[in-house]
């Protein structure tokens, strides 16, 4: 059987999830892999959020913004960009590769490019494989 | 503690989601989970029977959670928790999944899209477990309204609410009203002079004694939420605030410049004209060539700049049948000239306009097509024994010929495009922008001239390309929204805001530094943040920020969201 990734996406409510809900009204197709969590603003997305979703077994984490410039509440999308930086090397030192993780910029009239960024994440993970730090987690506690 | 009580309705939505996604699977396996009282499945939830169901069930059962799996909660979030209240529980004790948008309509896989579901379901189902609830917070309207704008679309929706007796500001950035309407001739397919319906409206509005009118302005910034906003606007070089409720964004758009597309020679041959520069030539009364001379072939050219991947991939929607309106222009101007009309399809939409195409192809017009794939028109110079002043080549797609035309004077129907600062008027207002610069509307079809900010309107060709008669309805629908908000005299805002808990608060003021709304001040009593709740717009970010976990971001806490993550991930090695 082939790997089918589990990959967790947190979507800002003005840009991304609205991208993605046009991707959905436009009838474009992706994998199945993604989960999303709507939050309002990428500047809500906390590390906590990432950690727990590699904890619980994903295999990816995406988050997706508005476009610099664009976010809805002017720079939440900038406070995101600065976390991540600062995440990625922080999941490196877990054992968890750092492609696993990232962040993009989608807006409300990109259902095109979400779809085409679910399809190539995914493939990006299956390449991976499964992430291992649930197991390690596992036998930890 | 209360018992935690769910009730959890998964919608077919018609064929919509039960043709992909196994509803009656997810409901029986929702069934397992603990606290899950009823799981149901049914054909569509947003119905009256749907609600019914989901208010009877309420009381029947003493429900105090509710998850509804369906469609986007953008669009029907709204709904169920209207229906909450109306069983008596707090709007606020929902969750909703979207399996349609984003499962069954981009998903091909039956079971893949299944499990899915369940997974989003699930999650849904973990987090209304830490739902709270939260009491919306009624502000009062102020009811005088801004208009961004002041062509046809702002003159009429000013008009409109100023006949009601409400207060208008009417913001322009040029040194006159009237837009685009201003600069033209006739309208189609009536034929009736554009300047005899703009003059009176502009006069109206400019002695309007509830219409203050602004030219030459700029706006500098706006602040506020739904029917408080203020804005400080700039003209002459002094800056002034005015506050009001609601905005009508009614900014337009403006002619594309056809220079780069190098078929067409404009600017390089002066007898390559626009459609807004024949517009003044028929306002001054007289058609000529660049030499003064009455021209004995004329060309008008459709889709220059639409429908063109190069250029604008969109129909600009009002030349075909402004290109009709010209036809018959010149032929009453010239009634000896040879007139050509080169277009790509006909596209005369709209009441009145297929009969206006069938008046006008009798009256002696030569109609041709061209077909953008294979190329477009090209335009030279013509020889001195050519006998007229240019040549236009192309394969004339009825008759499978490549044709030359002679002409004297070439008129371009340029598409229409976005305002260079639309992006600039859209982060102001808090509006979207599609992929052509356009403003996005709340729903093409529920609510066209609304937007995803509330109390912020779109009107006109701001929105899309339009003619006249549509700007006027999006005008006055827009007028008419403001108006019966300001009738309601208050509003119901949301409260899903950051709070701080004093006691948790260590003072670190990292909260203030990343608010963009400086709604965060700190009380240097006790040594803690205060929220300004007004002022908050519930982003978040002070909430991932604080260090001690202070700050609760209220509908997005930290619990509410980690919850939502474990049971998204909860489900993978019992259903795979």
């Amino acid at each position: 059987m082939t790997f089918e990734p589990t990959i967790v996406s947190f979507l800002c409510n003005w840009c991304s999830y609205t991208g993605a809900d046009l991707a959905g009204t436009s009838r474009i197709p992706y994998s199945p892999n993604l989960r999303t969590i709507r939050i309002m603003c990428s500047g809500r997305i906390e590390p906590t959020f990432v950690m727990k979703a590699f904890r619980e077994g994903a295999d990816g984490v995406l988050m997706c913004g508005c476009h610099p410039g664009d976010c809805h509440y002017h720079e939440g999308n900038y406070k995101c960009l600065r976390r991540y930086h600062l995440l990625q090397k922080y999941i490196v030192q877990m054992g968890i590769e750092k492609e696993r993780m990232r962040l993009e910029w989608i807006s409300a009239s990109e259902g095109k490019q979400f779809a085409a960024l679910a399809d190539e994440f995914t493939e990006t993970i299956k390449k991976l494989g499964p992430s291992k730090i649930k197991k390690v987690m596992e036998t930890l506690t | 503690m209360e018992e935690i009580r769910i009730g959890v309705y998964i919608c077919w939505c018609g064929s919509n989601i039960a043709q992909l996604i196994d509803v009656k699977f997810i409901a029986g396996e929702i069934k397992k989970l603990e606290n899950v009282i009823i799981s149901r499945d049914y054909k569509y939830m947003c119905s009256d029977p749907g609600q019914e169901t989901l208010i009877a069930d309420i009381k029947q059962n003493k429900l105090n959670r509710i998850v509804v799996a369906a469609c986007s909660p953008r669009i029907h979030e709204p709904t169920f928790r209207k229906a909450l209240e109306k069983a008596g529980l707090n709007p606020y004790m929902f969750q909703m999944a979207n399996i349609r948008e984003q499962d069954s309509w981009v998903h091909i896989d039956k079971e893949y899209a299944t499990l899915k579901a369940v997974a989003l379901v699930k999650a849904a189902v973990s987090r209304v477990k830490h739902h709270e609830p939260l009491n919306k917070k009624s502000v009062e309207v102020n009811s005088a309204t801004m208009v961004i704008g002041g062509g046809i679309t702002g003159l009429t929706s000013a008009l409109e609410i100023a006949q009601a007796g409400k207060q208008v500001y009417l913001i322009e950035k040029s040194d006159s009203l009237g837009g685009i309407t201003a600069k033209i001739d006739l309208t189609y397919p009536d034929l009736k002079s554009a300047g005899q319906m703009i003059r009176p409206k502009i006069s109206q509005v400019q002695n309007h004694n509830l219409i203050e009118v602004f030219l030459n302005t700029i706006l500098e910034d706006i602040s506020g939420y739904v029917g408080n906003f203020s804005t400080k606007v700039r003209r002459n070089g002094t800056s002034e605030e005015i506050t009001f409720g609601n905005i009508i964004v009614a900014t337009g758009l403006k002619p594309f410049s056809p220079v780069t597309i190098p078929e067409y020679k404009y600017k390089v041959l002066p007898d390559v004209i626009t459609s807004i520069e024949l517009e003044k030539m028929l306002q001054d009364g007289t058609v000529k060539t660049s030499d003064g001379s009455k021209p004995d072939n004329i060309a008008i050219i459709h889709c220059v700049g639409s429908r063109n991947e190069q250029y604008h991939p969109y129909c600009s929607r009002t030349c075909c049948s402004t290109a009709l309106k010209y036809a018959n222009q010149l032929r009453s101007l010239l009634p000896d000239a040879h007139l050509f009309d080169i277009y790509a399809d006909m596209r005369a939409y709209g009441k009145g306009c297929e009969e206006f195409y069938t008046n006008t192809s009798n009256k002696n017009i030569m109609f041709l097509m061209y077909d953008q794939k294979n190329g477009l028109p090209e335009i030279r110079k013509a020889n001195s024994s050519d006998n007229a002043g240019m040549i236009i080549t192309f394969s004339e797609k009825l008759s499978g010929e490549n044709i030359e035309v002679p002409v004297d004077l070439v008129i371009l129907m340029t598409a229409v495009e976005a305002h260079e600062d639309a992006k600039e008027v859209a982060r102001l207002t808090g509006i979207s922008l599609c992929g052509n610069d356009f403003y996005i509307e709340k729903h093409p079809k529920l609510d066209p001239v609304a937007t995803t900010t509330d109390g912020v309107y779109i009107a006109g060709t701001c929105q899309g390309p339009k003619g006249i008669d549509e700007s006027i309805v999006q005008a006055k629908a827009a007028a008419a929204k403001v108006l019966s908000m300001i009738a309601m005299g208050s509003i119901e805002i949301e409260v899903a805001v950051s709070h701080v808990n004093e006691e948790v608060c260590c003072g670190c003021q990292t909260c203030i530094m990343v608010c963009p709304y400086k709604a965060i001040s700190f009380d240097e009593e006790k040594n803690v943040s205060v929220v300004n709740e007004a002022l908050c717009k519930g982003c978040g970010t002070c909430g991932s920020t604080c260090p001690t976990g202070a700050i609760k971001s209220l509908h997005f806490t930290d619990i509410q969201i980690l919850s939502q993550i474990e049971g998204l991930l909860k489900t993978e090695s019992e259903t795979i």
